[in-house]
Formats: structure tokens, sequence, C-alpha cells
């Protein structure tokens, strides 16, 4: 343990010890009831694979980390149904991290000296996986996140972290200047809320727009603090010919209201990122103004006329309506957009454990390997949301994006990025790393 | 980074204190503050010019109805303790996950946000179910009835003041309330605690002056519209706030410990929003996790309390010196405190709305399979979690209603009740009019900051 991790994990070693010392590993969801506690070593071959699902059960998370665990539930049983890896079974097991870094930390040690799982999986804030990662390293399990995030492909992270199933930030805002500067403009003013969230998208566009030949003509960054817009829109440029808005928080709502004051129904041409409205119906009064905008989707919420079978099959065995939303509960919305990285990153944990022949956790840097020398997926089932590549130095893939416009208060695909699109050079090796 | 900044945008459901936020921000949130503190000042001046008599003789009526059994608590309470056990067993062997474990589930929305709405609206269950009454009798009996030690006069409630600030920081500043193992340790902990103090200074002793869930179950339950008469028995009808205009007054530490009550779910709403954000110094885009935050959260929970504490000892202690009549403050606050339980049970129901609805659901979900083993003990187990409910901009509106009448209302009744108690406690009507102005005001103010609270934005 280094300086910097002792701290939290005295914190919550008396709380562990304490319990384990009474109960041995309380919280593991059955774990001592059945004939299964057995010494995990001896019986490997019959146990279940356990992969310990990094979930934000609770804190500011909650509503991403409910739809993240359906599609993992969806995909593990899918899995499960056709045979499992290697002949056995997957095991979910769910600890909470409460969506805090700290926690987060304290759930892998969890999970690696109580549960004994194979490998972590599912995290998708990024500050949680920042502050997760170095104790996936120092416990060398390795890491799968679905975070979206550019730390993992920044080199930042650590061997043992890897992001197979969900591109990265860069990726997307890079991959979209092309069809942004071709078909709506190239006089782009940007609308972003100035800390670091808004300063990727400012700093991965601007380059991207002037590739080809386009330009921020003028940036219009909004403390976070702020929950009315009107006094900031008249800094927009009059002929700006695209606005690029990335605004997120509960305020979202009132800038888009505003923007439909602002403009009526002139105004330029815009493209948002359904980040900032994720999870929210497009049909809600007061959104109407987005009628003919655009947006990227990682997937998309809406069902498409020319949805493959594997779309289909994933979007019923995940429950998700043709409108995007719970097939139960239809005010529900998804978090299409991102949670069918948790879907593939499982297939992927799949693909690399048949590859290695992994057997228990002293191969866990076998896996690791495996999973670097992974070059590409294909579209299917496994990958409904597309082919990808994956860069094995980078730990991290690359894949198609959705360009969607708003028609009648829904999202229609209206351009699909190709994988060269979002291609950047990389910056880091964590292969050379020692495992 | 990236994804830390979306979920204000989103309907926040499990566990989180707020409902669709975005869309609230849509609404005219502005009228309804002025409307509904407009509502709370004309209630005062209204009542200022009833006849205060009538109104105490109609807060007085009591409807007799059934008889109370005059059996069956010590085998009540033993139900309570077998099912507080079995829970707490649940939390030390159960899932790890705390939407799938029993215990968070059941202990912070069933009981802490459901039983105590029931003790404000209907009566005092707590008497019945709490899990120490029966435990006790059964060793009493064995051991005699008198207890060994006795609390010393000095300590009054104190203690129970010092644990429901204990309580409050587990719940809204310790990093993991919901962790069944840790949680399942701190009740159990708790528990056996309890059960010695009660069985060395005597059941009656810790329950009213340590036993914090005793003390604020047994204050809250004053509202509500059932009392039972301790000689006969016979349980009568009163009207809500009814039993709180002719209770006694309470001890400075009972005082205290009701505004520390109402601060605690006060500031459980303060430090969601984006302006306590802007006090503890970081982005409420990019909320960093509670572990980031415990010092200014713990400081905030300290300072809330001192300031409404501050605040309404300032008006009673104003409003004494404008009647002109002399009582004492310990006096007139230990009287005119009681007006805030009404209000302290509205922000309850108005901050724990949302989740409740969420939560309850996942609750019974959980119970049906306690050890996530597979048992579907009462058909609920797998039951699709309805997280719906909290979307869009109906539902927003919906509850944002439902809070507005909440807050609005239990402060209009805190007017009534003070205006009741002012009575008695002053000389004459004109002096006790004139002595209600500034906590009148205090309750206007609190009333727009409980409605800003529920308005803004929130992480």
């Amino acid at each position: 343990m280094t300086g910097k991790r002792s701290k939290s994990s005295m914190l919550t070693q008396s709380g562990l010890s304490r319990r384990t010392l009474i109960k041995g590993a309380a919280a593991g969801a059955g774990l001592m009831m059945g004939p299964g506690f057995v010494r995990y070593a001896q019986a490997q071959s019959s146990e279940p694979i356990k992969i310990g699902f990094q979930a934000h059960r609770t804190g500011i998370g909650a509503a991403y980390g409910r739809w993240y665990e359906r599609t993992t539930n969806a995909a593990a049983k899918m899995i499960n149904d056709a045979g499992g890896i290697n002949g056995r079974p997957l095991e979910i097991i769910t600890e909470d991290d409460g969506t805090d870094p700290k926690r987060g930390a304290e759930v892998v040690e969890k999970f690696v000296n109580q549960h004994k799982v194979d490998v972590v999986y599912g995290t998708l804030f990024s500050h949680v996986v920042v502050g997760s990662a170095p104790t996936a390293g120092e416990l060398k399990v390795p890491y799968y996140v679905v975070s979206e995030g550019y730390h993992v492909a920044s080199g930042k992270m650590n061997r043992w972290c890897v992001q197979p199933g969900i591109t990265d930030v860069r990726a997307q805002v890079t991959s979209v200047a092309p069809w942004i500067a071709g078909n709506l403009g190239k006089k782009v003013t940007m609308v972003y809320p100035d800390y670091a969230f808004g300063h990727d998208h400012r700093d991965f566009f601007t380059p991207a727009i002037s590739a080809q030949g386009g330009e921020v003509i003028a940036q219009v960054p909004i403390p976070p603090t702020e929950s009315s817009f009107t006094r900031y829109l008249p800094q927009i440029p009059s002929e700006t010919e695209v606005l690029y808005h990335v605004m997120v928080g509960p305020a979202v709502l009132t800038f888009v209201k505003e923007l439909g004051e602002f403009f009526g129904s002139s105004g330029p041409k815009m493209f948002g990122f359904i980040d900032s409205l994720e999870a929210v119906d497009i049909a809600s009064p007061g959104l109407e103004f987005l009628d003919g905008t655009y947006f990227w989707e990682g997937m998309p919420r809406y069902a498409q006329a020319d949805d493959s079978d594997a779309v289909k099959a994933y979007r019923a065995a995940v429950g998700i309506n043709d409108n995007g939303a719970s097939t139960e509960d239809t005010k529900d919305v998804a978090t299409a957009a991102h949670m069918f990285g948790c879907w593939e990153t499982l297939y992927v944990i799949k693909q690399a454990m048949e590859a290695a022949g992994y057997q228990g956790p002293q191969d866990r840097a076998k896996l690791i390997e495996a999973t670097e020398a992974i070059e590409k997926f294909d579209a299917g089932a496994e990958h409904p949301q597309g082919d990808k590549v994956f860069n094995g130095k980078i730990h991290q893939c690359f894949g198609h994006q959705n360009i969607s416009m708003v028609e009648n208060q829904m999202l229609k695909v209206v351009h699909r990025t190709s994988i060269e699109d979002g291609m950047y050079e990389p910056a880091a090796d964590y292969t050379t790393m020692p495992l | 980074m990236v994804l830390a900044a979306l979920a204000a945008a989103l309907p926040s459901a499990a566990l989180a204190h707020s409902a669709d936020r975005g869309f609230v921000l849509l609404l005219p949130t502005g009228h309804y503050m002025i409307g509904g503190a407009i509502a709370v000042a004309l209630s005062f001046v209204i009542l200022v010019f009833a006849p205060a008599g009538p109104l105490a003789t109609a807060w007085e009526k009591a409807l007799p109805m059934a008889r109370a059994p005059r059996r069956g608590r010590t085998a009540v309470s033993f139900a309570g303790f077998a099912l507080f056990w079995l829970l707490v067993a649940a939390g030390f062997f159960g899932s790890g996950d705390p939407l799938s474990n029993p215990l968070p589930l059941v202990f912070w929305t069933p009981f802490w946000v459901g039983l105590t709405m029931i003790q404000g609206l209907l009566g005092d269950a707590w008497r019945w179910i709490n899990p120490w009454y029966g435990p006790y009798r059964l060793v009493s009996r064995l051991t005699g009835p008198a207890a060994p030690l006795a609390l010393p006069r000095w300590m009054s409630c104190w203690p129970a003041v010092a644990l429901l600030f204990g309580f409050a920081w587990f719940e809204l500043v310790y990093p993991a309330p919901d962790d069944p193992a840790r949680l399942a340790v701190v009740l159990a902990v708790y528990w056996l605690v309890s059960f010695a103090g009660m069985l060395l200074f005597g059941y009656e002793a810790w329950a009213d002056r340590v036993e914090f869930l005793s003390v604020f179950f047994g204050i809250v339950a004053r509202l509500s519209i059932l009392e039972r008469d301790g000689d006969s028995g016979r349980i009568a009808l009163r009207l809500p706030g009814g039993k709180l205009a002719d209770a006694g007054w309470l001890p400075p530490a009972g005082t205290l410990f009701l505004l520390l009550a109402l601060s605690t779910v006060s500031f459980d709403g303060l430090m969601r929003t984006f302006f306590w954000a802007g006090i503890a110094g970081y982005n409420p885009l990019e909320y960093p996790g509670r572990t980031a935050v415990i010092a200014s959260s713990t400081l905030g929970l300290a300072a809330m309390f001192v300031a409404l504490s501050a605040a309404f000892l300032a008006a009673v202690w104003i409003g004494g010196r404008m009647s002109g009549d002399r009582v004492g403050l310990a006096e007139a606050a230990g009287q005119l405190v009681w007006s805030i339980v009404p209000i302290a049970l509205a922000y309850h129901f108005s901050h724990y709305l949302a989740a409740f609805l969420v939560d309850g659901q996942y609750a019974l979900a959980a119970i049906s399979d306690p050890l996530s083993t597979g048992l579907n003990l009462f058909g609920t187990a797998g039951f699709h979690v309805y997280a719906g409910i909290l979307a869009g901009p109906n539902a927003a509106w919906v509850i944002w209603n439902l809070q507005a009448v909440a807050i609005v209302g239990g402060h209009m009744l805190a007017v009534l009740i003070s205006h009741i108690i002012a009575y008695r406690i002053h000389s004459t009507p004109d002096r006790a009019a004139i002595g209600q102005i500034p906590l009148a005001v205090l309750m206007v103010l609190y009333t727009l900051f409980g409605l800003w609270l529920l308005a803004s934005p929130t992480v």
C-alpha cells in the first residue's frame, strides 16, 4: 500500500475486519449460506466467474446506475443462457460506491479481499474511476470501466484499467466535426459550462473543426452555478452558423426554454450532446424548440427503421421500448446513449477470458494481456452499438457515433460517423508498464 | 469528469431527496413563495382578530372513541424486537447492495420516513412497536421493577439532543449510511447500549431522556389526531395540534431537541442546493462525493442548528419584551417551541416524498428476498421499481404542489398553535398578539426558506 492509499484503507479496515471476524464475508450475497462457500482456489473450475459490479446505487449517479444495472443483468443473463464463460456461469456481485471516489476505492478493495472477484467492472462516473484505479492497480485486479472519459486513453490510469466497451469523449467530439462542417456550417459558437467538462469539449472540438476548414468564432462559457442564461445569449455573434451547446445540470431545461425565447423561429443551426438530456423525455413540454436541432448519441435512444436484429434483441433484453423508455414503466427513460457500454464490456470480458484460457485470479495478468491483444469487435449480438477497433496501448476502443435530428420530439439518426472520424494520435502506451 | 456533470440533469431517484428538479425550475415557484408567505402572514393577522377563547376551546375538544387495548403492548413490542433483529441479521448476512438489502431500505424509508409521518398524523405507534419495551418488561420481571441507578437531574434530556445530532450526522454527512453491514453494526450497538441503559436507569427515564427515537417520536406524536388517555385507556380524536396546544413546557434541552429536529431536515434540503455548493466551495455540477465534504457538511449541520435556535429564541425574547409581560425566556420558549412540530413534520414530508415513492418500492422488493438467496416470501421479489413516477413535468408539478401545500399548511398550523399557546402565556389578548409578532415574522421567513429549498437547483 502506498501512502496515498493507506489513509482510506485505515478508515475502512476497522469496519471491515470487525465484520470479517464476526461474520466472514458479511455482505456477500448468499456467500456463506450455501455449500458454495468453499475456498475458491480449490473448486474454481465449477465456481462461477465473479464480476464485481462497482455500481452507483446511491449518490448523484443513482439514475444512471439503475440503467447500468439493468443492462448488466440483461447481458449476464444472455451470457449465462448461452453457457457462460469457459463453461462457468457469471455471477454479478453488486457493491454501491455512493458515486464517491473514496468509497469507490474501498469497494475495489472489498471486491478483491472479501468477495474474491475475478474482475471489477462497470464504473461510470469519471471521478470514481480516477479514485478507484490506483487501488485496482495495487491489488492487480482487472478494472473494466464504462465511463466515457478520456482519462483512460490519456495514459493517466494504469495497466489494470481498461475501457473497451464505450468510446471516450475526445473521440466523440472529434468525430462529429466533419459532419457539422459539411452540413450545418463552418462558423461555430460554443456554449459550455465553465469547468473541466465544458473545457474538454472546447479543447477537443476547436482543433477538430479547424481541421475541417471551420472555425470557432466565439466561446460562451457559463458559470456552473447559473440557473438563468438570458444575459449570456446576446454574446452569441449574429454571424454564427452553428451553435454547439453542452449544458448540463438541472438548469438545462431552462437553458433550452430561454434559447427558444431568444431565437424564436430564426437563429443558427444547433448541435448538442444528448448527455444534456439523457434520461429526460424529449417530448416534454418546453423542449419543442429542440425540433430540427441535432444531437450526438452514443447509441440511438429511439428505435430506428433500419435497426438490425442485434439491436432489436439488445433493446428487448434490456427492456426498453421504441421510445427508449422502460417497457414496464414508460415514463422511465433509459440512459440509452451510454448503457450499451455495459453490455459490450461484459462481452469483451468474455472474449478476453476465453482467449486467455482464464481459470482464476492467478490468470488476471494474462487476462489484461489478452484484452490488450484484441484489435477489433464485430457488430452483432455482442456489440449491438456497432463494430469497433480497440487500441491495446491506450486501453480504449473507437467506434461509430450517431448524429440524430429531433423530429416530432423524437430523435432520428441522420448520420453515422466512421470509426476513423474519431481517431486521434495515441499519447500513451500502457503495455510497457509491468503487470 | 464528463459524466460527473450529468446526474444533476436527471430524475434522481434512489435515496436521493429531490424529484426532477429541472422541471421544477420551469414552474412559477416564485409565485408560490410569495403566495405561501402571504398565506402564513394573513393567517396570523386573522387569528389576531379572532376570539382566542372559542378557538382554544375547540382545540381542546376531544372526541372519545374506542378503548385502547390495555394488554398487548409487550407482545407487540416483542414483534418489533423480532423484526428489528431479523433486519439487522439481513444487514449482516444479506446483499451488500443497499437497494437489495432490506435493512437500509426498511430503516430509512418505511421506518424513518414512514413512521415519522404516522406518528405525526395518526398517533404514537412507536410506544407499541419499539424493540426495547417488551424485552425490558421480560427482564425487569426477573430482576424487579426498580432501576438500580438514576439519571442525574442536571442531565435533563441533553443526551437525546446529542444522540439526535449524531443520528443526523450519520444520515446526512457520514459517507455510507446505506451500507447494509455498517448500518447493521450501528443499529445493533445502539440497541444493546440503549437496552443496557434501560435496565440500569429504568425504561421510562431512558426512553424520555436519552433514547432519541423515543423522544423524537413522542414529540411528533403530539401533533397527531389520536390521543390516548393514560388513566382510562380511552382513545380520543383531537384536532391536529390539539395535543400540542395543551402540552406542558419543555425544558431547555427539550426545546433545543425540537429545534435540532427541524434544523437537520432543513439542512438536508440546504446541503443539496447550488447555494450551499458555493458556500462549501465545490462545483455543483461536479459533486465530489460525500467523503470530500465531511468537514463542510458537519459545520453546516451545526451552523444550521445554531442559526435556527438563535432565530427562534431571539423571536421569543423580542416578543416577550414587546408584549410587556414578564415571562421567562425558557418558559416562553419551552411552550412556544411546540409550534415547531408541524413545521418539522411538513419538512419531513416534503423532503422525503420523492425518495419515499421510489425507495418504498425497492423496500417492497427487498423484504421478499431478505438475504438475496432467491426467496420470494411475499411475492414481491424482483418487483420492477417504477422510478418513472418521479420523471417528467407532470410528476414534478404534482410533487412540487404537494410539497408546497405541506410547507405552507405546516406553517399555518404552527401560527395557529403558537397563537393558542401565546394566549396562555400572556396576561391579555392584546399583549399576546403583540408578543407573537416576531415569531410570526420568523414563520413567514421560514415558509419562504422552505419553499426556496424545494425550488432551488440542486446537485
